[in-house]
């Protein structure tokens, strides 16, 4: 129901296409089909430019009507507006709108035309997550000091573009799939049959704890949890405006989420998760019967567990006298479905959960890691940072991986994903 | 609930406080924030558009058996009153003051005057009486507020007493940030908020006002900080009162964000960012929504439902090429289509009928069947999406809304008790 319609806009002709070697599928797409379908549903009523949280920490970016339904006009393959660059691509315009104007995939694709012909090398390595794992899990120790070293990252700085104060994850010295291994058999039943679990890369490499709790919850419901051996979903290319290497990546992972058959699929790796359900397909144009099969079935951790509680079928929960902020990351947000875990964790019994209120963190995935951004994505997260440090010093709470680095480097807060306190009022830790 | 402008916040909060589990669906944001941050009832009378109606509640009352068909007619006098008191309550003084039972003339940014019963109490000092000498100030670096062209029509206007205000315009340029010459309305109100800002903009300002006058300034005074205009007033040494932008405007924001804020901590669940569409029905009973969530849809189940997701302006009722009027959401039947022509083709000329087209409800607020088609047992309706008033002419359209909210709330909670 209400697909934009509008006639098909003007093609780049065959000779500027050919021309053109860098111009992909992909990235004719993006600039040429979806961008401008929903343009013309904008009535100009400026609630995007309300909630955008970059343009309200600076004059640099002029603001998601400008550069996305406005400026769009204007763009026929070319670039019309630099301040583009300054889209974090948090979503909330698009999620804000009430006309349904898809104002950050707009942005996004035009981002990904304007780059095409000059991709930064930076951007092309901070995007390699799977990589940034597999080498730094085995030297974890070596990686978090080389990471922690002030003059490495001054000169990293310097050469690579990425900001000698950003947030990075930390190492650790087992990954998810090495746990599996190792750990024994199960100790509860499996009373409910399979389930598949995606933990994406910073789930596998990095914030291992999510990944292992979420699977401990999984089978403490019953479920016998499969985790099939699994690639990147792309996402940190994609945002970087690498259409075709992310196509590529999210094809390659669906293949690998299929392999372990027709399931329900559950991640606690919430913005990985939105690539799936949809932004590979709304802003890259994605549009295979793979993807659309795992989009389908894929699952939020919360948002599964929040469905298991509203069928009456969540085990009882033990009391966890605590206030804890909850921060609701913009690329969950944007899928959609409400705040599920904010619905979840209220059914603690003791616990009182304080939504952050704020749009987004500022991080927006490798955003704000770059050296000309740093200082925006700071602006961003700092109403945040405040809140959770008034709300609770030693502990806030918050489901995507980046953001969870985001709001501990910019709090000194410590901060997990909402599963930890299911686990615990479960019994589990 | 189906829908969070004021109608839609409103019963969702008042069901919420009545201990209802309660689903806000949503497609963005509502079209509060778009308002100009008043309550308005009645301002003009439908049947004669050129009176200002002086008391609204009287005026809704005799408006009641006046026109049966219009929504004030089945809402009744005391559920507007009722609505009106739980949202004032609500809200609090720092963000409503004003009496149901009288109109104030309020300047609008092209310097009309504009009749509400409730306002912001940063407007008060704008009310246009005799004798008012108001400094009408704009700033260089905002569009949308035209100092020379509000003070110009406000000082050759006259009042319904006779009386008149004086009004003069003066600009001053005070950047709201560095470096930027365009800016919002929004980024003004987010540097009242500091009060460093304040300070700045009030030592620029304060040399420039004469003895006894009234600032009139552009509604940008403070976003999140209640206290930034009379912080303003003091630093001035002369009351100040706001004018309210197009969007985005600010009060609008300040009304749709306490509301959202105060109906997600009663424990609403909202789920924002999609169309509610495919609805089930078993029995006579609504069972079941879909909204479309990324991925898939899912089904959002309910005891009752609640439609209020506005009129033509949100897009809840559309007219296609054809003449056809739908209600886009549940397809019901709609009240108000025997009329021919809905259109006129005079664009200046009078009342289009099809404005009144809506969805008919009985005193309850539960939906009815203008036409003997079948509509589900379990279905309220709220706010814009009524049939029968012409909100904007009329100027009813938050006294409707809050009106209808609270009577289909309440009847909710009776029948679900």
């Amino acid at each position: 129901m209400n697909t934009p319609q509008s006639s098909p806009p003007p093609r780049r002709s065959p000779e500027q296409l050919s021309g053109d070697p860098a111009v992909s599928d992909s990235l004719d797409f993006a600039g040429h089909e979806f961008a401008r379908a929903s343009l013309d549903h904008c009535v100009k009523c400026t609630i995007c430019e309300t909630v955008c949280p970059v343009s309200a920490v600076t004059p640099l970016f002029s603001g998601p009507k400008f550069v996305g339904p406005q400026a769009e006009r204007f763009r026929n393959g070319e670039s019309v507006d630099h301040s583009l660059d300054y889209c974090s691509s948090c979503g909330a315009c698009t999620l804000a709108c009430p006309q349904g104007v898809q104002i950050a995939e707009l942005n996004s694709q035009a981002r990904a035309v304007m780059k095409a012909d000059h991709m930064p090398v930076r951007d092309r390595l901070i995007s390699q997550t799977t990589l940034m794992g597999t080498m730094m899990t085995p030297v974890a120790p070596l990686a978090n000091a080389v990471l922690a070293n002030k003059p490495i990252r001054t000169v990293v700085e310097k050469v690579f573009g990425v900001h000698r104060d950003a947030p990075m994850p930390p190492a650790q010295t087992q990954t998810i799939q090495g746990w599996l291994k190792k750990r024994g058999p199960r100790k509860t039943p499996a009373t409910r049959g399979p389930i598949v679990f995606f933990h994406g890369c910073a789930g596998g490499y990095f914030e291992v704890e999510t990944s292992k709790r979420s699977i401990e919850v999984l089978e403490h419901l019953g479920y016998e949890v499969l985790v099939p051996k699994q690639g990147c979903c792309g996402l940190a290319q994609q945002s970087n405006g690498l259409f075709d290497q992310a196509t590529d990546a999210v094809l390659k992972l669906c293949d690998d989420l299929r392999a372990a058959g027709e399931l329900t699929i559950v991640s606690s790796s919430g913005s990985c998760t939105g690539m799936l359900k949809h932004e590979a397909h709304e802003i890259m144009g994605v549009d295979d019967e793979r993807l659309k099969d795992v989009a389908t079935r894929i699952r939020d951790m919360m948002e599964f567990l929040l469905e298991v509680a509203d069928a009456g079928e969540l085990p009882e929960l033990s009391p966890i006298e605590m206030t804890v902020p909850y921060h609701a990351p913009c690329q969950l947000k944007s899928q959609g479905m409400g705040m599920p875990a904010l619905d979840v964790l209220r059914l603690i019994p003791g616990l009182t959960v304080v939504e952050s209120g704020a749009t987004c963190c500022g991080i927006a995935g490798t955003y704000g890691l770059k050296k000309e951004k740093y200082e925006i994505a700071q602006a961003v997260g700092k109403p945040l940072f405040e809140m959770v440090r008034d709300t609770n010093p030693d502990l806030a709470l918050c489901d995507t991986e980046t953001c969870r680095w985001q709001i501990r480097k910019g709090s000194g807060v410590p901060t997990e994903h909402p599963v930890f306190l299911i686990h615990q009022a479960l019994g589990l830790s | 609930m189906i829908g969070a402008g004021v109608a839609g916040l409103t019963a969702a909060l008042r069901l919420a406080r009545a201990g209802l589990n309660v689903t806000l669906l949503t497609k963005g944001v509502g079209g509060l924030q778009l308002s100009q941050g008043t309550v308005d009832v009645l301002g003009y009378s439908p049947t004669d558009p050129a009176t200002r109606v002086a008391n609204p509640l009287a005026a809704v009352a005799e408006l009641a058996v006046a026109d049966p068909k219009h929504p004030y007619a089945v809402i009744g006098v005391d559920a507007v009153r009722t609505g009106l008191a739980f949202l004032h309550e609500e809200l609090g003084e720092q963000l409503l003051v004003g009496d149901p039972e009288t109109n104030q003339l309020f300047p609008t940014a092209v310097g009309a005057i504009r009749p509400t019963c409730l306002a912001q109490p940063s407007m008060l000092a704008g009310i246009c009486m005799d004798g008012a000498r108001f400094a009408i100030v704009g700033l260089r670096r905002l569009k949308d507020f035209h100092a020379e062209l509000i003070a110009g029509n406000l000082a050759r206007t006259p009042l319904p007493d006779g009386g008149h205000v004086s009004a003069r315009h003066l600009t001053i340029d005070v950047p709201a940030r560095p470096r930027e010459v365009d800016s919002s309305g929004l980024t003004y109100a987010r540097a009242f908020d500091d009060p460093e800002f304040r300070a700045r903009f009030a030592a620029e300002l304060r040399p420039e006002l004469r003895p006894e006058e009234t600032v009139g300034l552009p509604a940008v005074l403070g976003l999140k900080d209640p206290t930034a205009w009379s912080h303003l007033a003091d630093l001035l040494d002369h009351p100040v009162f706001e004018i309210p932008l197009p969007p985005p405007s600010v009060p609008g924001m300040r009304l749709n964000n306490a509301l959202m804020a105060a109906a997600r901590a009663a424990g609403v669940r909202v789920i924002n960012g999609s169309f509610v569409d495919t609805p089930v029905h078993s029995g006579g009973r609504l069972v079941s929504v879909n909204v479309e969530t990324a991925g898939a849809p899912r089904t959002i189940t309910g005891d009752v439902f609640v439609l209020a997701t506005g009129g033509f302006e949100s897009g809840a009722l559309t007219l296609d090429s054809y003449g056809e009027v739908t209600e886009r959401v549940l397809g019901l039947p709609l009240a108000g289509l025997d009329a021919a022509p809905l259109l006129h083709g005079d664009y200046w000329g009078g009342e289009q009928p099809l404005f009144r087209v809506g969805v008919a409800v009985d005193p309850s607020m539960r939906v009815t069947s203008p036409d003997g088609s079948a509509v589900p047992d379990n279905l309220w309706a709220a706010g814009g999406i009524l049939a029968g008033a012409v909100r904007w002419t009329e100027k009813s359209g938050e006294g409707i809304a809050v009106g209808s909210a609270v009577k289909a709330a309440d009847a909710i909670v009776e029948e679900l008790a």
